[in-house]
């Protein structure tokens, strides 16, 4: 096993006026399980090829374990792939493409035999070994392509969104397996997603990208509590924060934020900072979590600082919670999420209380959260 | 001599930037009537046209309906330069793989067979059919798939015999390798690839069609070479032919395939000719009635170019037009997507929720993404 250093990598494909990856630095720790999420276009797939050694690097240095591989071809970087398109070898079958890797690295057929069969008990695909791929579901297939992967035993496992081919159920048993299996095999797993969900429960760290550049490196818990800009806090999270508009102002001691339906005061420790970064008198955005708004009296009584009146456009009662779509607080409607008991109904205007340890306030310039640079 | 390293030596010679570009013959006979010719310049090799923006374009080969041409601009030369460059072409010998001395005979025979389809290629022989004597003892008149492979990697040595026996490998069952250019080759693979898969047991209505079939193998067949050879390729795969009498037309369908599928679709390396129909028809558009036509449909309004607007329509066309699942893969909400279509509409009047604007669109940015790349 080994760590992914990545050094100033960047990718710029000829004739495009801006580079694709821009000046990513990241040292990935043996057997760590790094997610790499973002917005369609935003580098994350490039990045994983340029590690695979399938996109060339156009500058910069990467490193699998101590080992300069800028040069080196995919076959030699003791890597394995999955890709979303599972990219099977439809004429064997399940038993021929788990072991065609090894039998080209000239395998003894007895090894081959035990690594197929032992990745087959891992994966529950004993029972599919004479089967070809076109016989399988979805779901068997993307366990194929993962045992061609295992049965390598390889120093870092590349998974491009394996999971985005399958159905919503499918996917959600997968993303466990899929973790369970890498914890088990203790294997460098870099891995590649869209998708929030799969990122938050799967990644030892995350890495946010937009447009090229990190935008954020951290663990999930970290990720969702302190981000450090609109981005990040937009999107991770859903449903995703919401961000108000308003204008910080100091009033009797205290920093209080105002805008059309909300007059709330920052705790002391936040107020504080807003001081310390003469934000006060100016015009910010405030995000707050939809989980971090509260209907129940105990909350409301105990928050007297923090109270809103909203109205009550639409609610959604999904079992376990609600979601309410507010209207009167600032000028775009506001998602907050309560206890499913809760008696709000579509129509009614709620008093609700605003936790203010866990709100943000971001730079209405810069866009960073201000209380986390 | 690669077309990489001769243009590299002559914009050092000329000290002037030079592009190679495939054009289409109609816009070769077009810029050579505009010249006043009353009939158009053969695209002879060295043959030279001035066209318009103070450029020069000479022929270099011609190909199907299409011609290979370096076009420079006009005032880095001299007139002697200009005829030096032109009888240069014309007496520039065309790369052929060198035919190896204690080789296999199969592969001195395969290199043999690859020569003469250049040969017929560059002649514009699309026809023809392969000379008795390079059919491989009649194996060619057996019918075989054809992949045609083109590499991103320098040629490295000894990539004959390694990329042939990774070959035989992965189809369990020997196939041909043709060398063609640099970085090229035509695999024919056995046809028993499809007919393993139509005997294996299905369940009904899950039949793959012959065209899924050789989809799914052209893809596992990149998959693997990727992974297990020198990294990234481009690769095509066509329907089944007889390779005796077809060779050449299919070499030059799939050769053309790969180049518009690099062209239309940047980021994609399995092409296939069934699916780049409308790529075809906007490729063989001569280059300034494409930029004509861009031009007037932008006037319009730069929206469309914007890149956050661009990356919308290009998701929102691959998942069919559907509103929800392209909201959900841009990881925005229902309502901004909409807004942003509602914005673009606003802007050009295009509503791509409409079929006939959507096609519109479509097109715009498939014509984009080959303005954009002069």
């Amino acid at each position: 096993m080994a760590g992914v250093r990545l050094e100033h990598i960047f990718k710029k494909y000829p004739g495009s006026e801006t580079a694709s990856v821009t000046d990513f630095n990241l040292d990935i720790k043996d057997k760590e399980f790094l997610v790499l999420v973002g917005p369609s276009g935003c580098g994350k797939s490039t990045t994983l090829r340029m590690i695979a050694g399938l996109e060339e690097i156009s500058e910069g240095k990467l490193f699998i374990g101590e080992r300069l591989v800028n040069d080196v071809a995919p076959k030699d970087r003791d890597i394995a792939m999955v890709f979303q398109s599972y990219a099977l070898y439809p004429h064997m079958n399940v038993y021929q493409n788990m072991a065609f890797g090894l039998k080209l690295r000239k395998f003894k057929k007895a090894d081959i035999d035990k690594r197929v069969r032992d990745a087959a008990k891992i994966l529950d695909i004993e029972h599919l070994l004479d089967r070809k791929p076109k016989a399988l579901s979805g779901g068997q297939r993307q366990r194929v392509a993962l045992g061609r992967a295992i049965v390598r035993e390889p120093q870092v496992f590349l998974m491009d969104e394996p999971l985005s081919n399958l159905d919503a159920k499918l996917r959600g048993q997968m993303r466990a397996e899929i973790s369970k299996l890498t914890k088990r095999l203790e294997t460098t797993t870099i891995y590649v997603t869209h998708d929030q969900i799969e990122a938050m429960t799967m990644g030892d760290r995350i890495v946010v990208m937009k447009d090229g550049f990190i935008q954020q490196t951290a663990s999930p818990e970290e990720l969702y509590n302190r981000p450090v800009n609109m981005f990040v806090a937009g999107f991770i999270g859903a449903p995703s924060m919401n961000f108000i508009k308003g204008t910080l102002s100091e009033q009797g001691g205290a920093i209080r934020f105002k805008t059309t339906g909300i007059d709330v005061a920052l705790t002391e420790g936040r107020a504080q900072i807003v001081r310390e970064k003469g934000l006060v008198g100016k015009e910010a955005i405030m995000g707050i979590r939809p989980e971090d708004f509260h209907d129940e009296p105990v909350f409301i009584e105990a928050s007297p600082n923090s109270v809103v009146n909203a109205h009550v456009e639409v609610s959604e009662n999904l079992g376990h919670e609600k979601y309410l779509y507010l209207n009167g607080l600032g000028t775009e409607t506001v998602i907050a999420r309560v206890d499913g008991r809760s008696t709000v109904t579509d129509g009614i205007n709620v008093k609700l209380a605003i936790d203010m340890n866990k709100v943000h306030m971001f730079d209405l310039t810069t866009e960073l959260n201000v209380f986390e640079s | 001599m690669s077309t990489a390293q001769w243009k590299e030596q002559l914009e050092q010679i000329l000290n002037s930037p030079l592009r190679v570009l495939r054009i289409d013959l109609q816009e070769w006979n077009n810029a050579s009537l505009e010249q006043g010719a009353l009939t158009p310049l053969e695209a002879v090799p060295g043959a030279s046209l001035n066209v318009a923006g103070g450029r020069i374009w000479y022929a270099v080969r011609m190909e199907r309906a299409h011609v290979e041409v370096i076009e420079l601009e006009a005032d880095a030369l001299s007139e002697i330069e200009r005829r030096l460059v032109g009888w240069t072409i014309e007496n520039m010998k065309p790369v052929k793989p060198s035919i190896p001395h204690a080789a296999q005979e199969a592969e001195r025979q395969a290199v043999e067979l690859g020569v003469w389809i250049t040969d017929q290629l560059e002649q514009g022989r699309l026809d023809n059919e392969v000379p008795e004597a390079m059919t491989f003892g009649g194996r060619l008149f057996s019918d075989m798939i054809p992949f045609l492979l083109v590499s991103e990697h320098e040629r490295l040595r000894n990539t004959y015999a390694e990329l042939e026996k990774l070959l035989n490998s992965f189809f369990i069952e020997e196939v041909m390798l043709i060398p063609l250019k640099e970085q090229e080759w035509l695999i024919l693979g056995p046809m028993s690839l499809l007919s393993d898969a139509e005997n294996e047991d299905r369940s009904e209505g899950d039949e793959e069609t012959p065209r899924e079939l050789l989809a799914s193998m052209c893809s596992g067949l990149h998959g693997m070479l990727a992974s297990e050879w020198v990294g990234e390729c481009h690769l095509a795969v066509g329907e089944p032919i007889g390779p005796a009498k077809a060779i050449v037309e299919t070499t030059s369908l799939l050769r053309e395939t790969v180049f518009l599928g690099r062209k239309f679709h940047v980021g994609e390396n399995v092409h296939l000719p069934w699916m780049l129909h409308l790529e075809r028809l906007l490729g063989s558009i001569p280059e300034s009635r494409r930029a004509e036509y861009m031009e007037q449909l932008l006037n319009r309004s730069d929206v469309l170019l914007e890149p956050e607007i661009l990356m919308t329509l290009e998701t929102f066309f691959r998942l069919d037009c559907n509103v929800s699942e392209t909201a959900k893969k841009l990881y925005i909400h229902r309502n901004t997507l909409l807004y942003r279509l509602d914005k673009l509409k606003q802007e050009t009047g295009l509503d791509v929720r409409m079929f006939r604007d959507a096609v519109l669109v479509k097109i715009i940015l498939l014509l984009y993404k080959v303005t954009k790349r002069k």
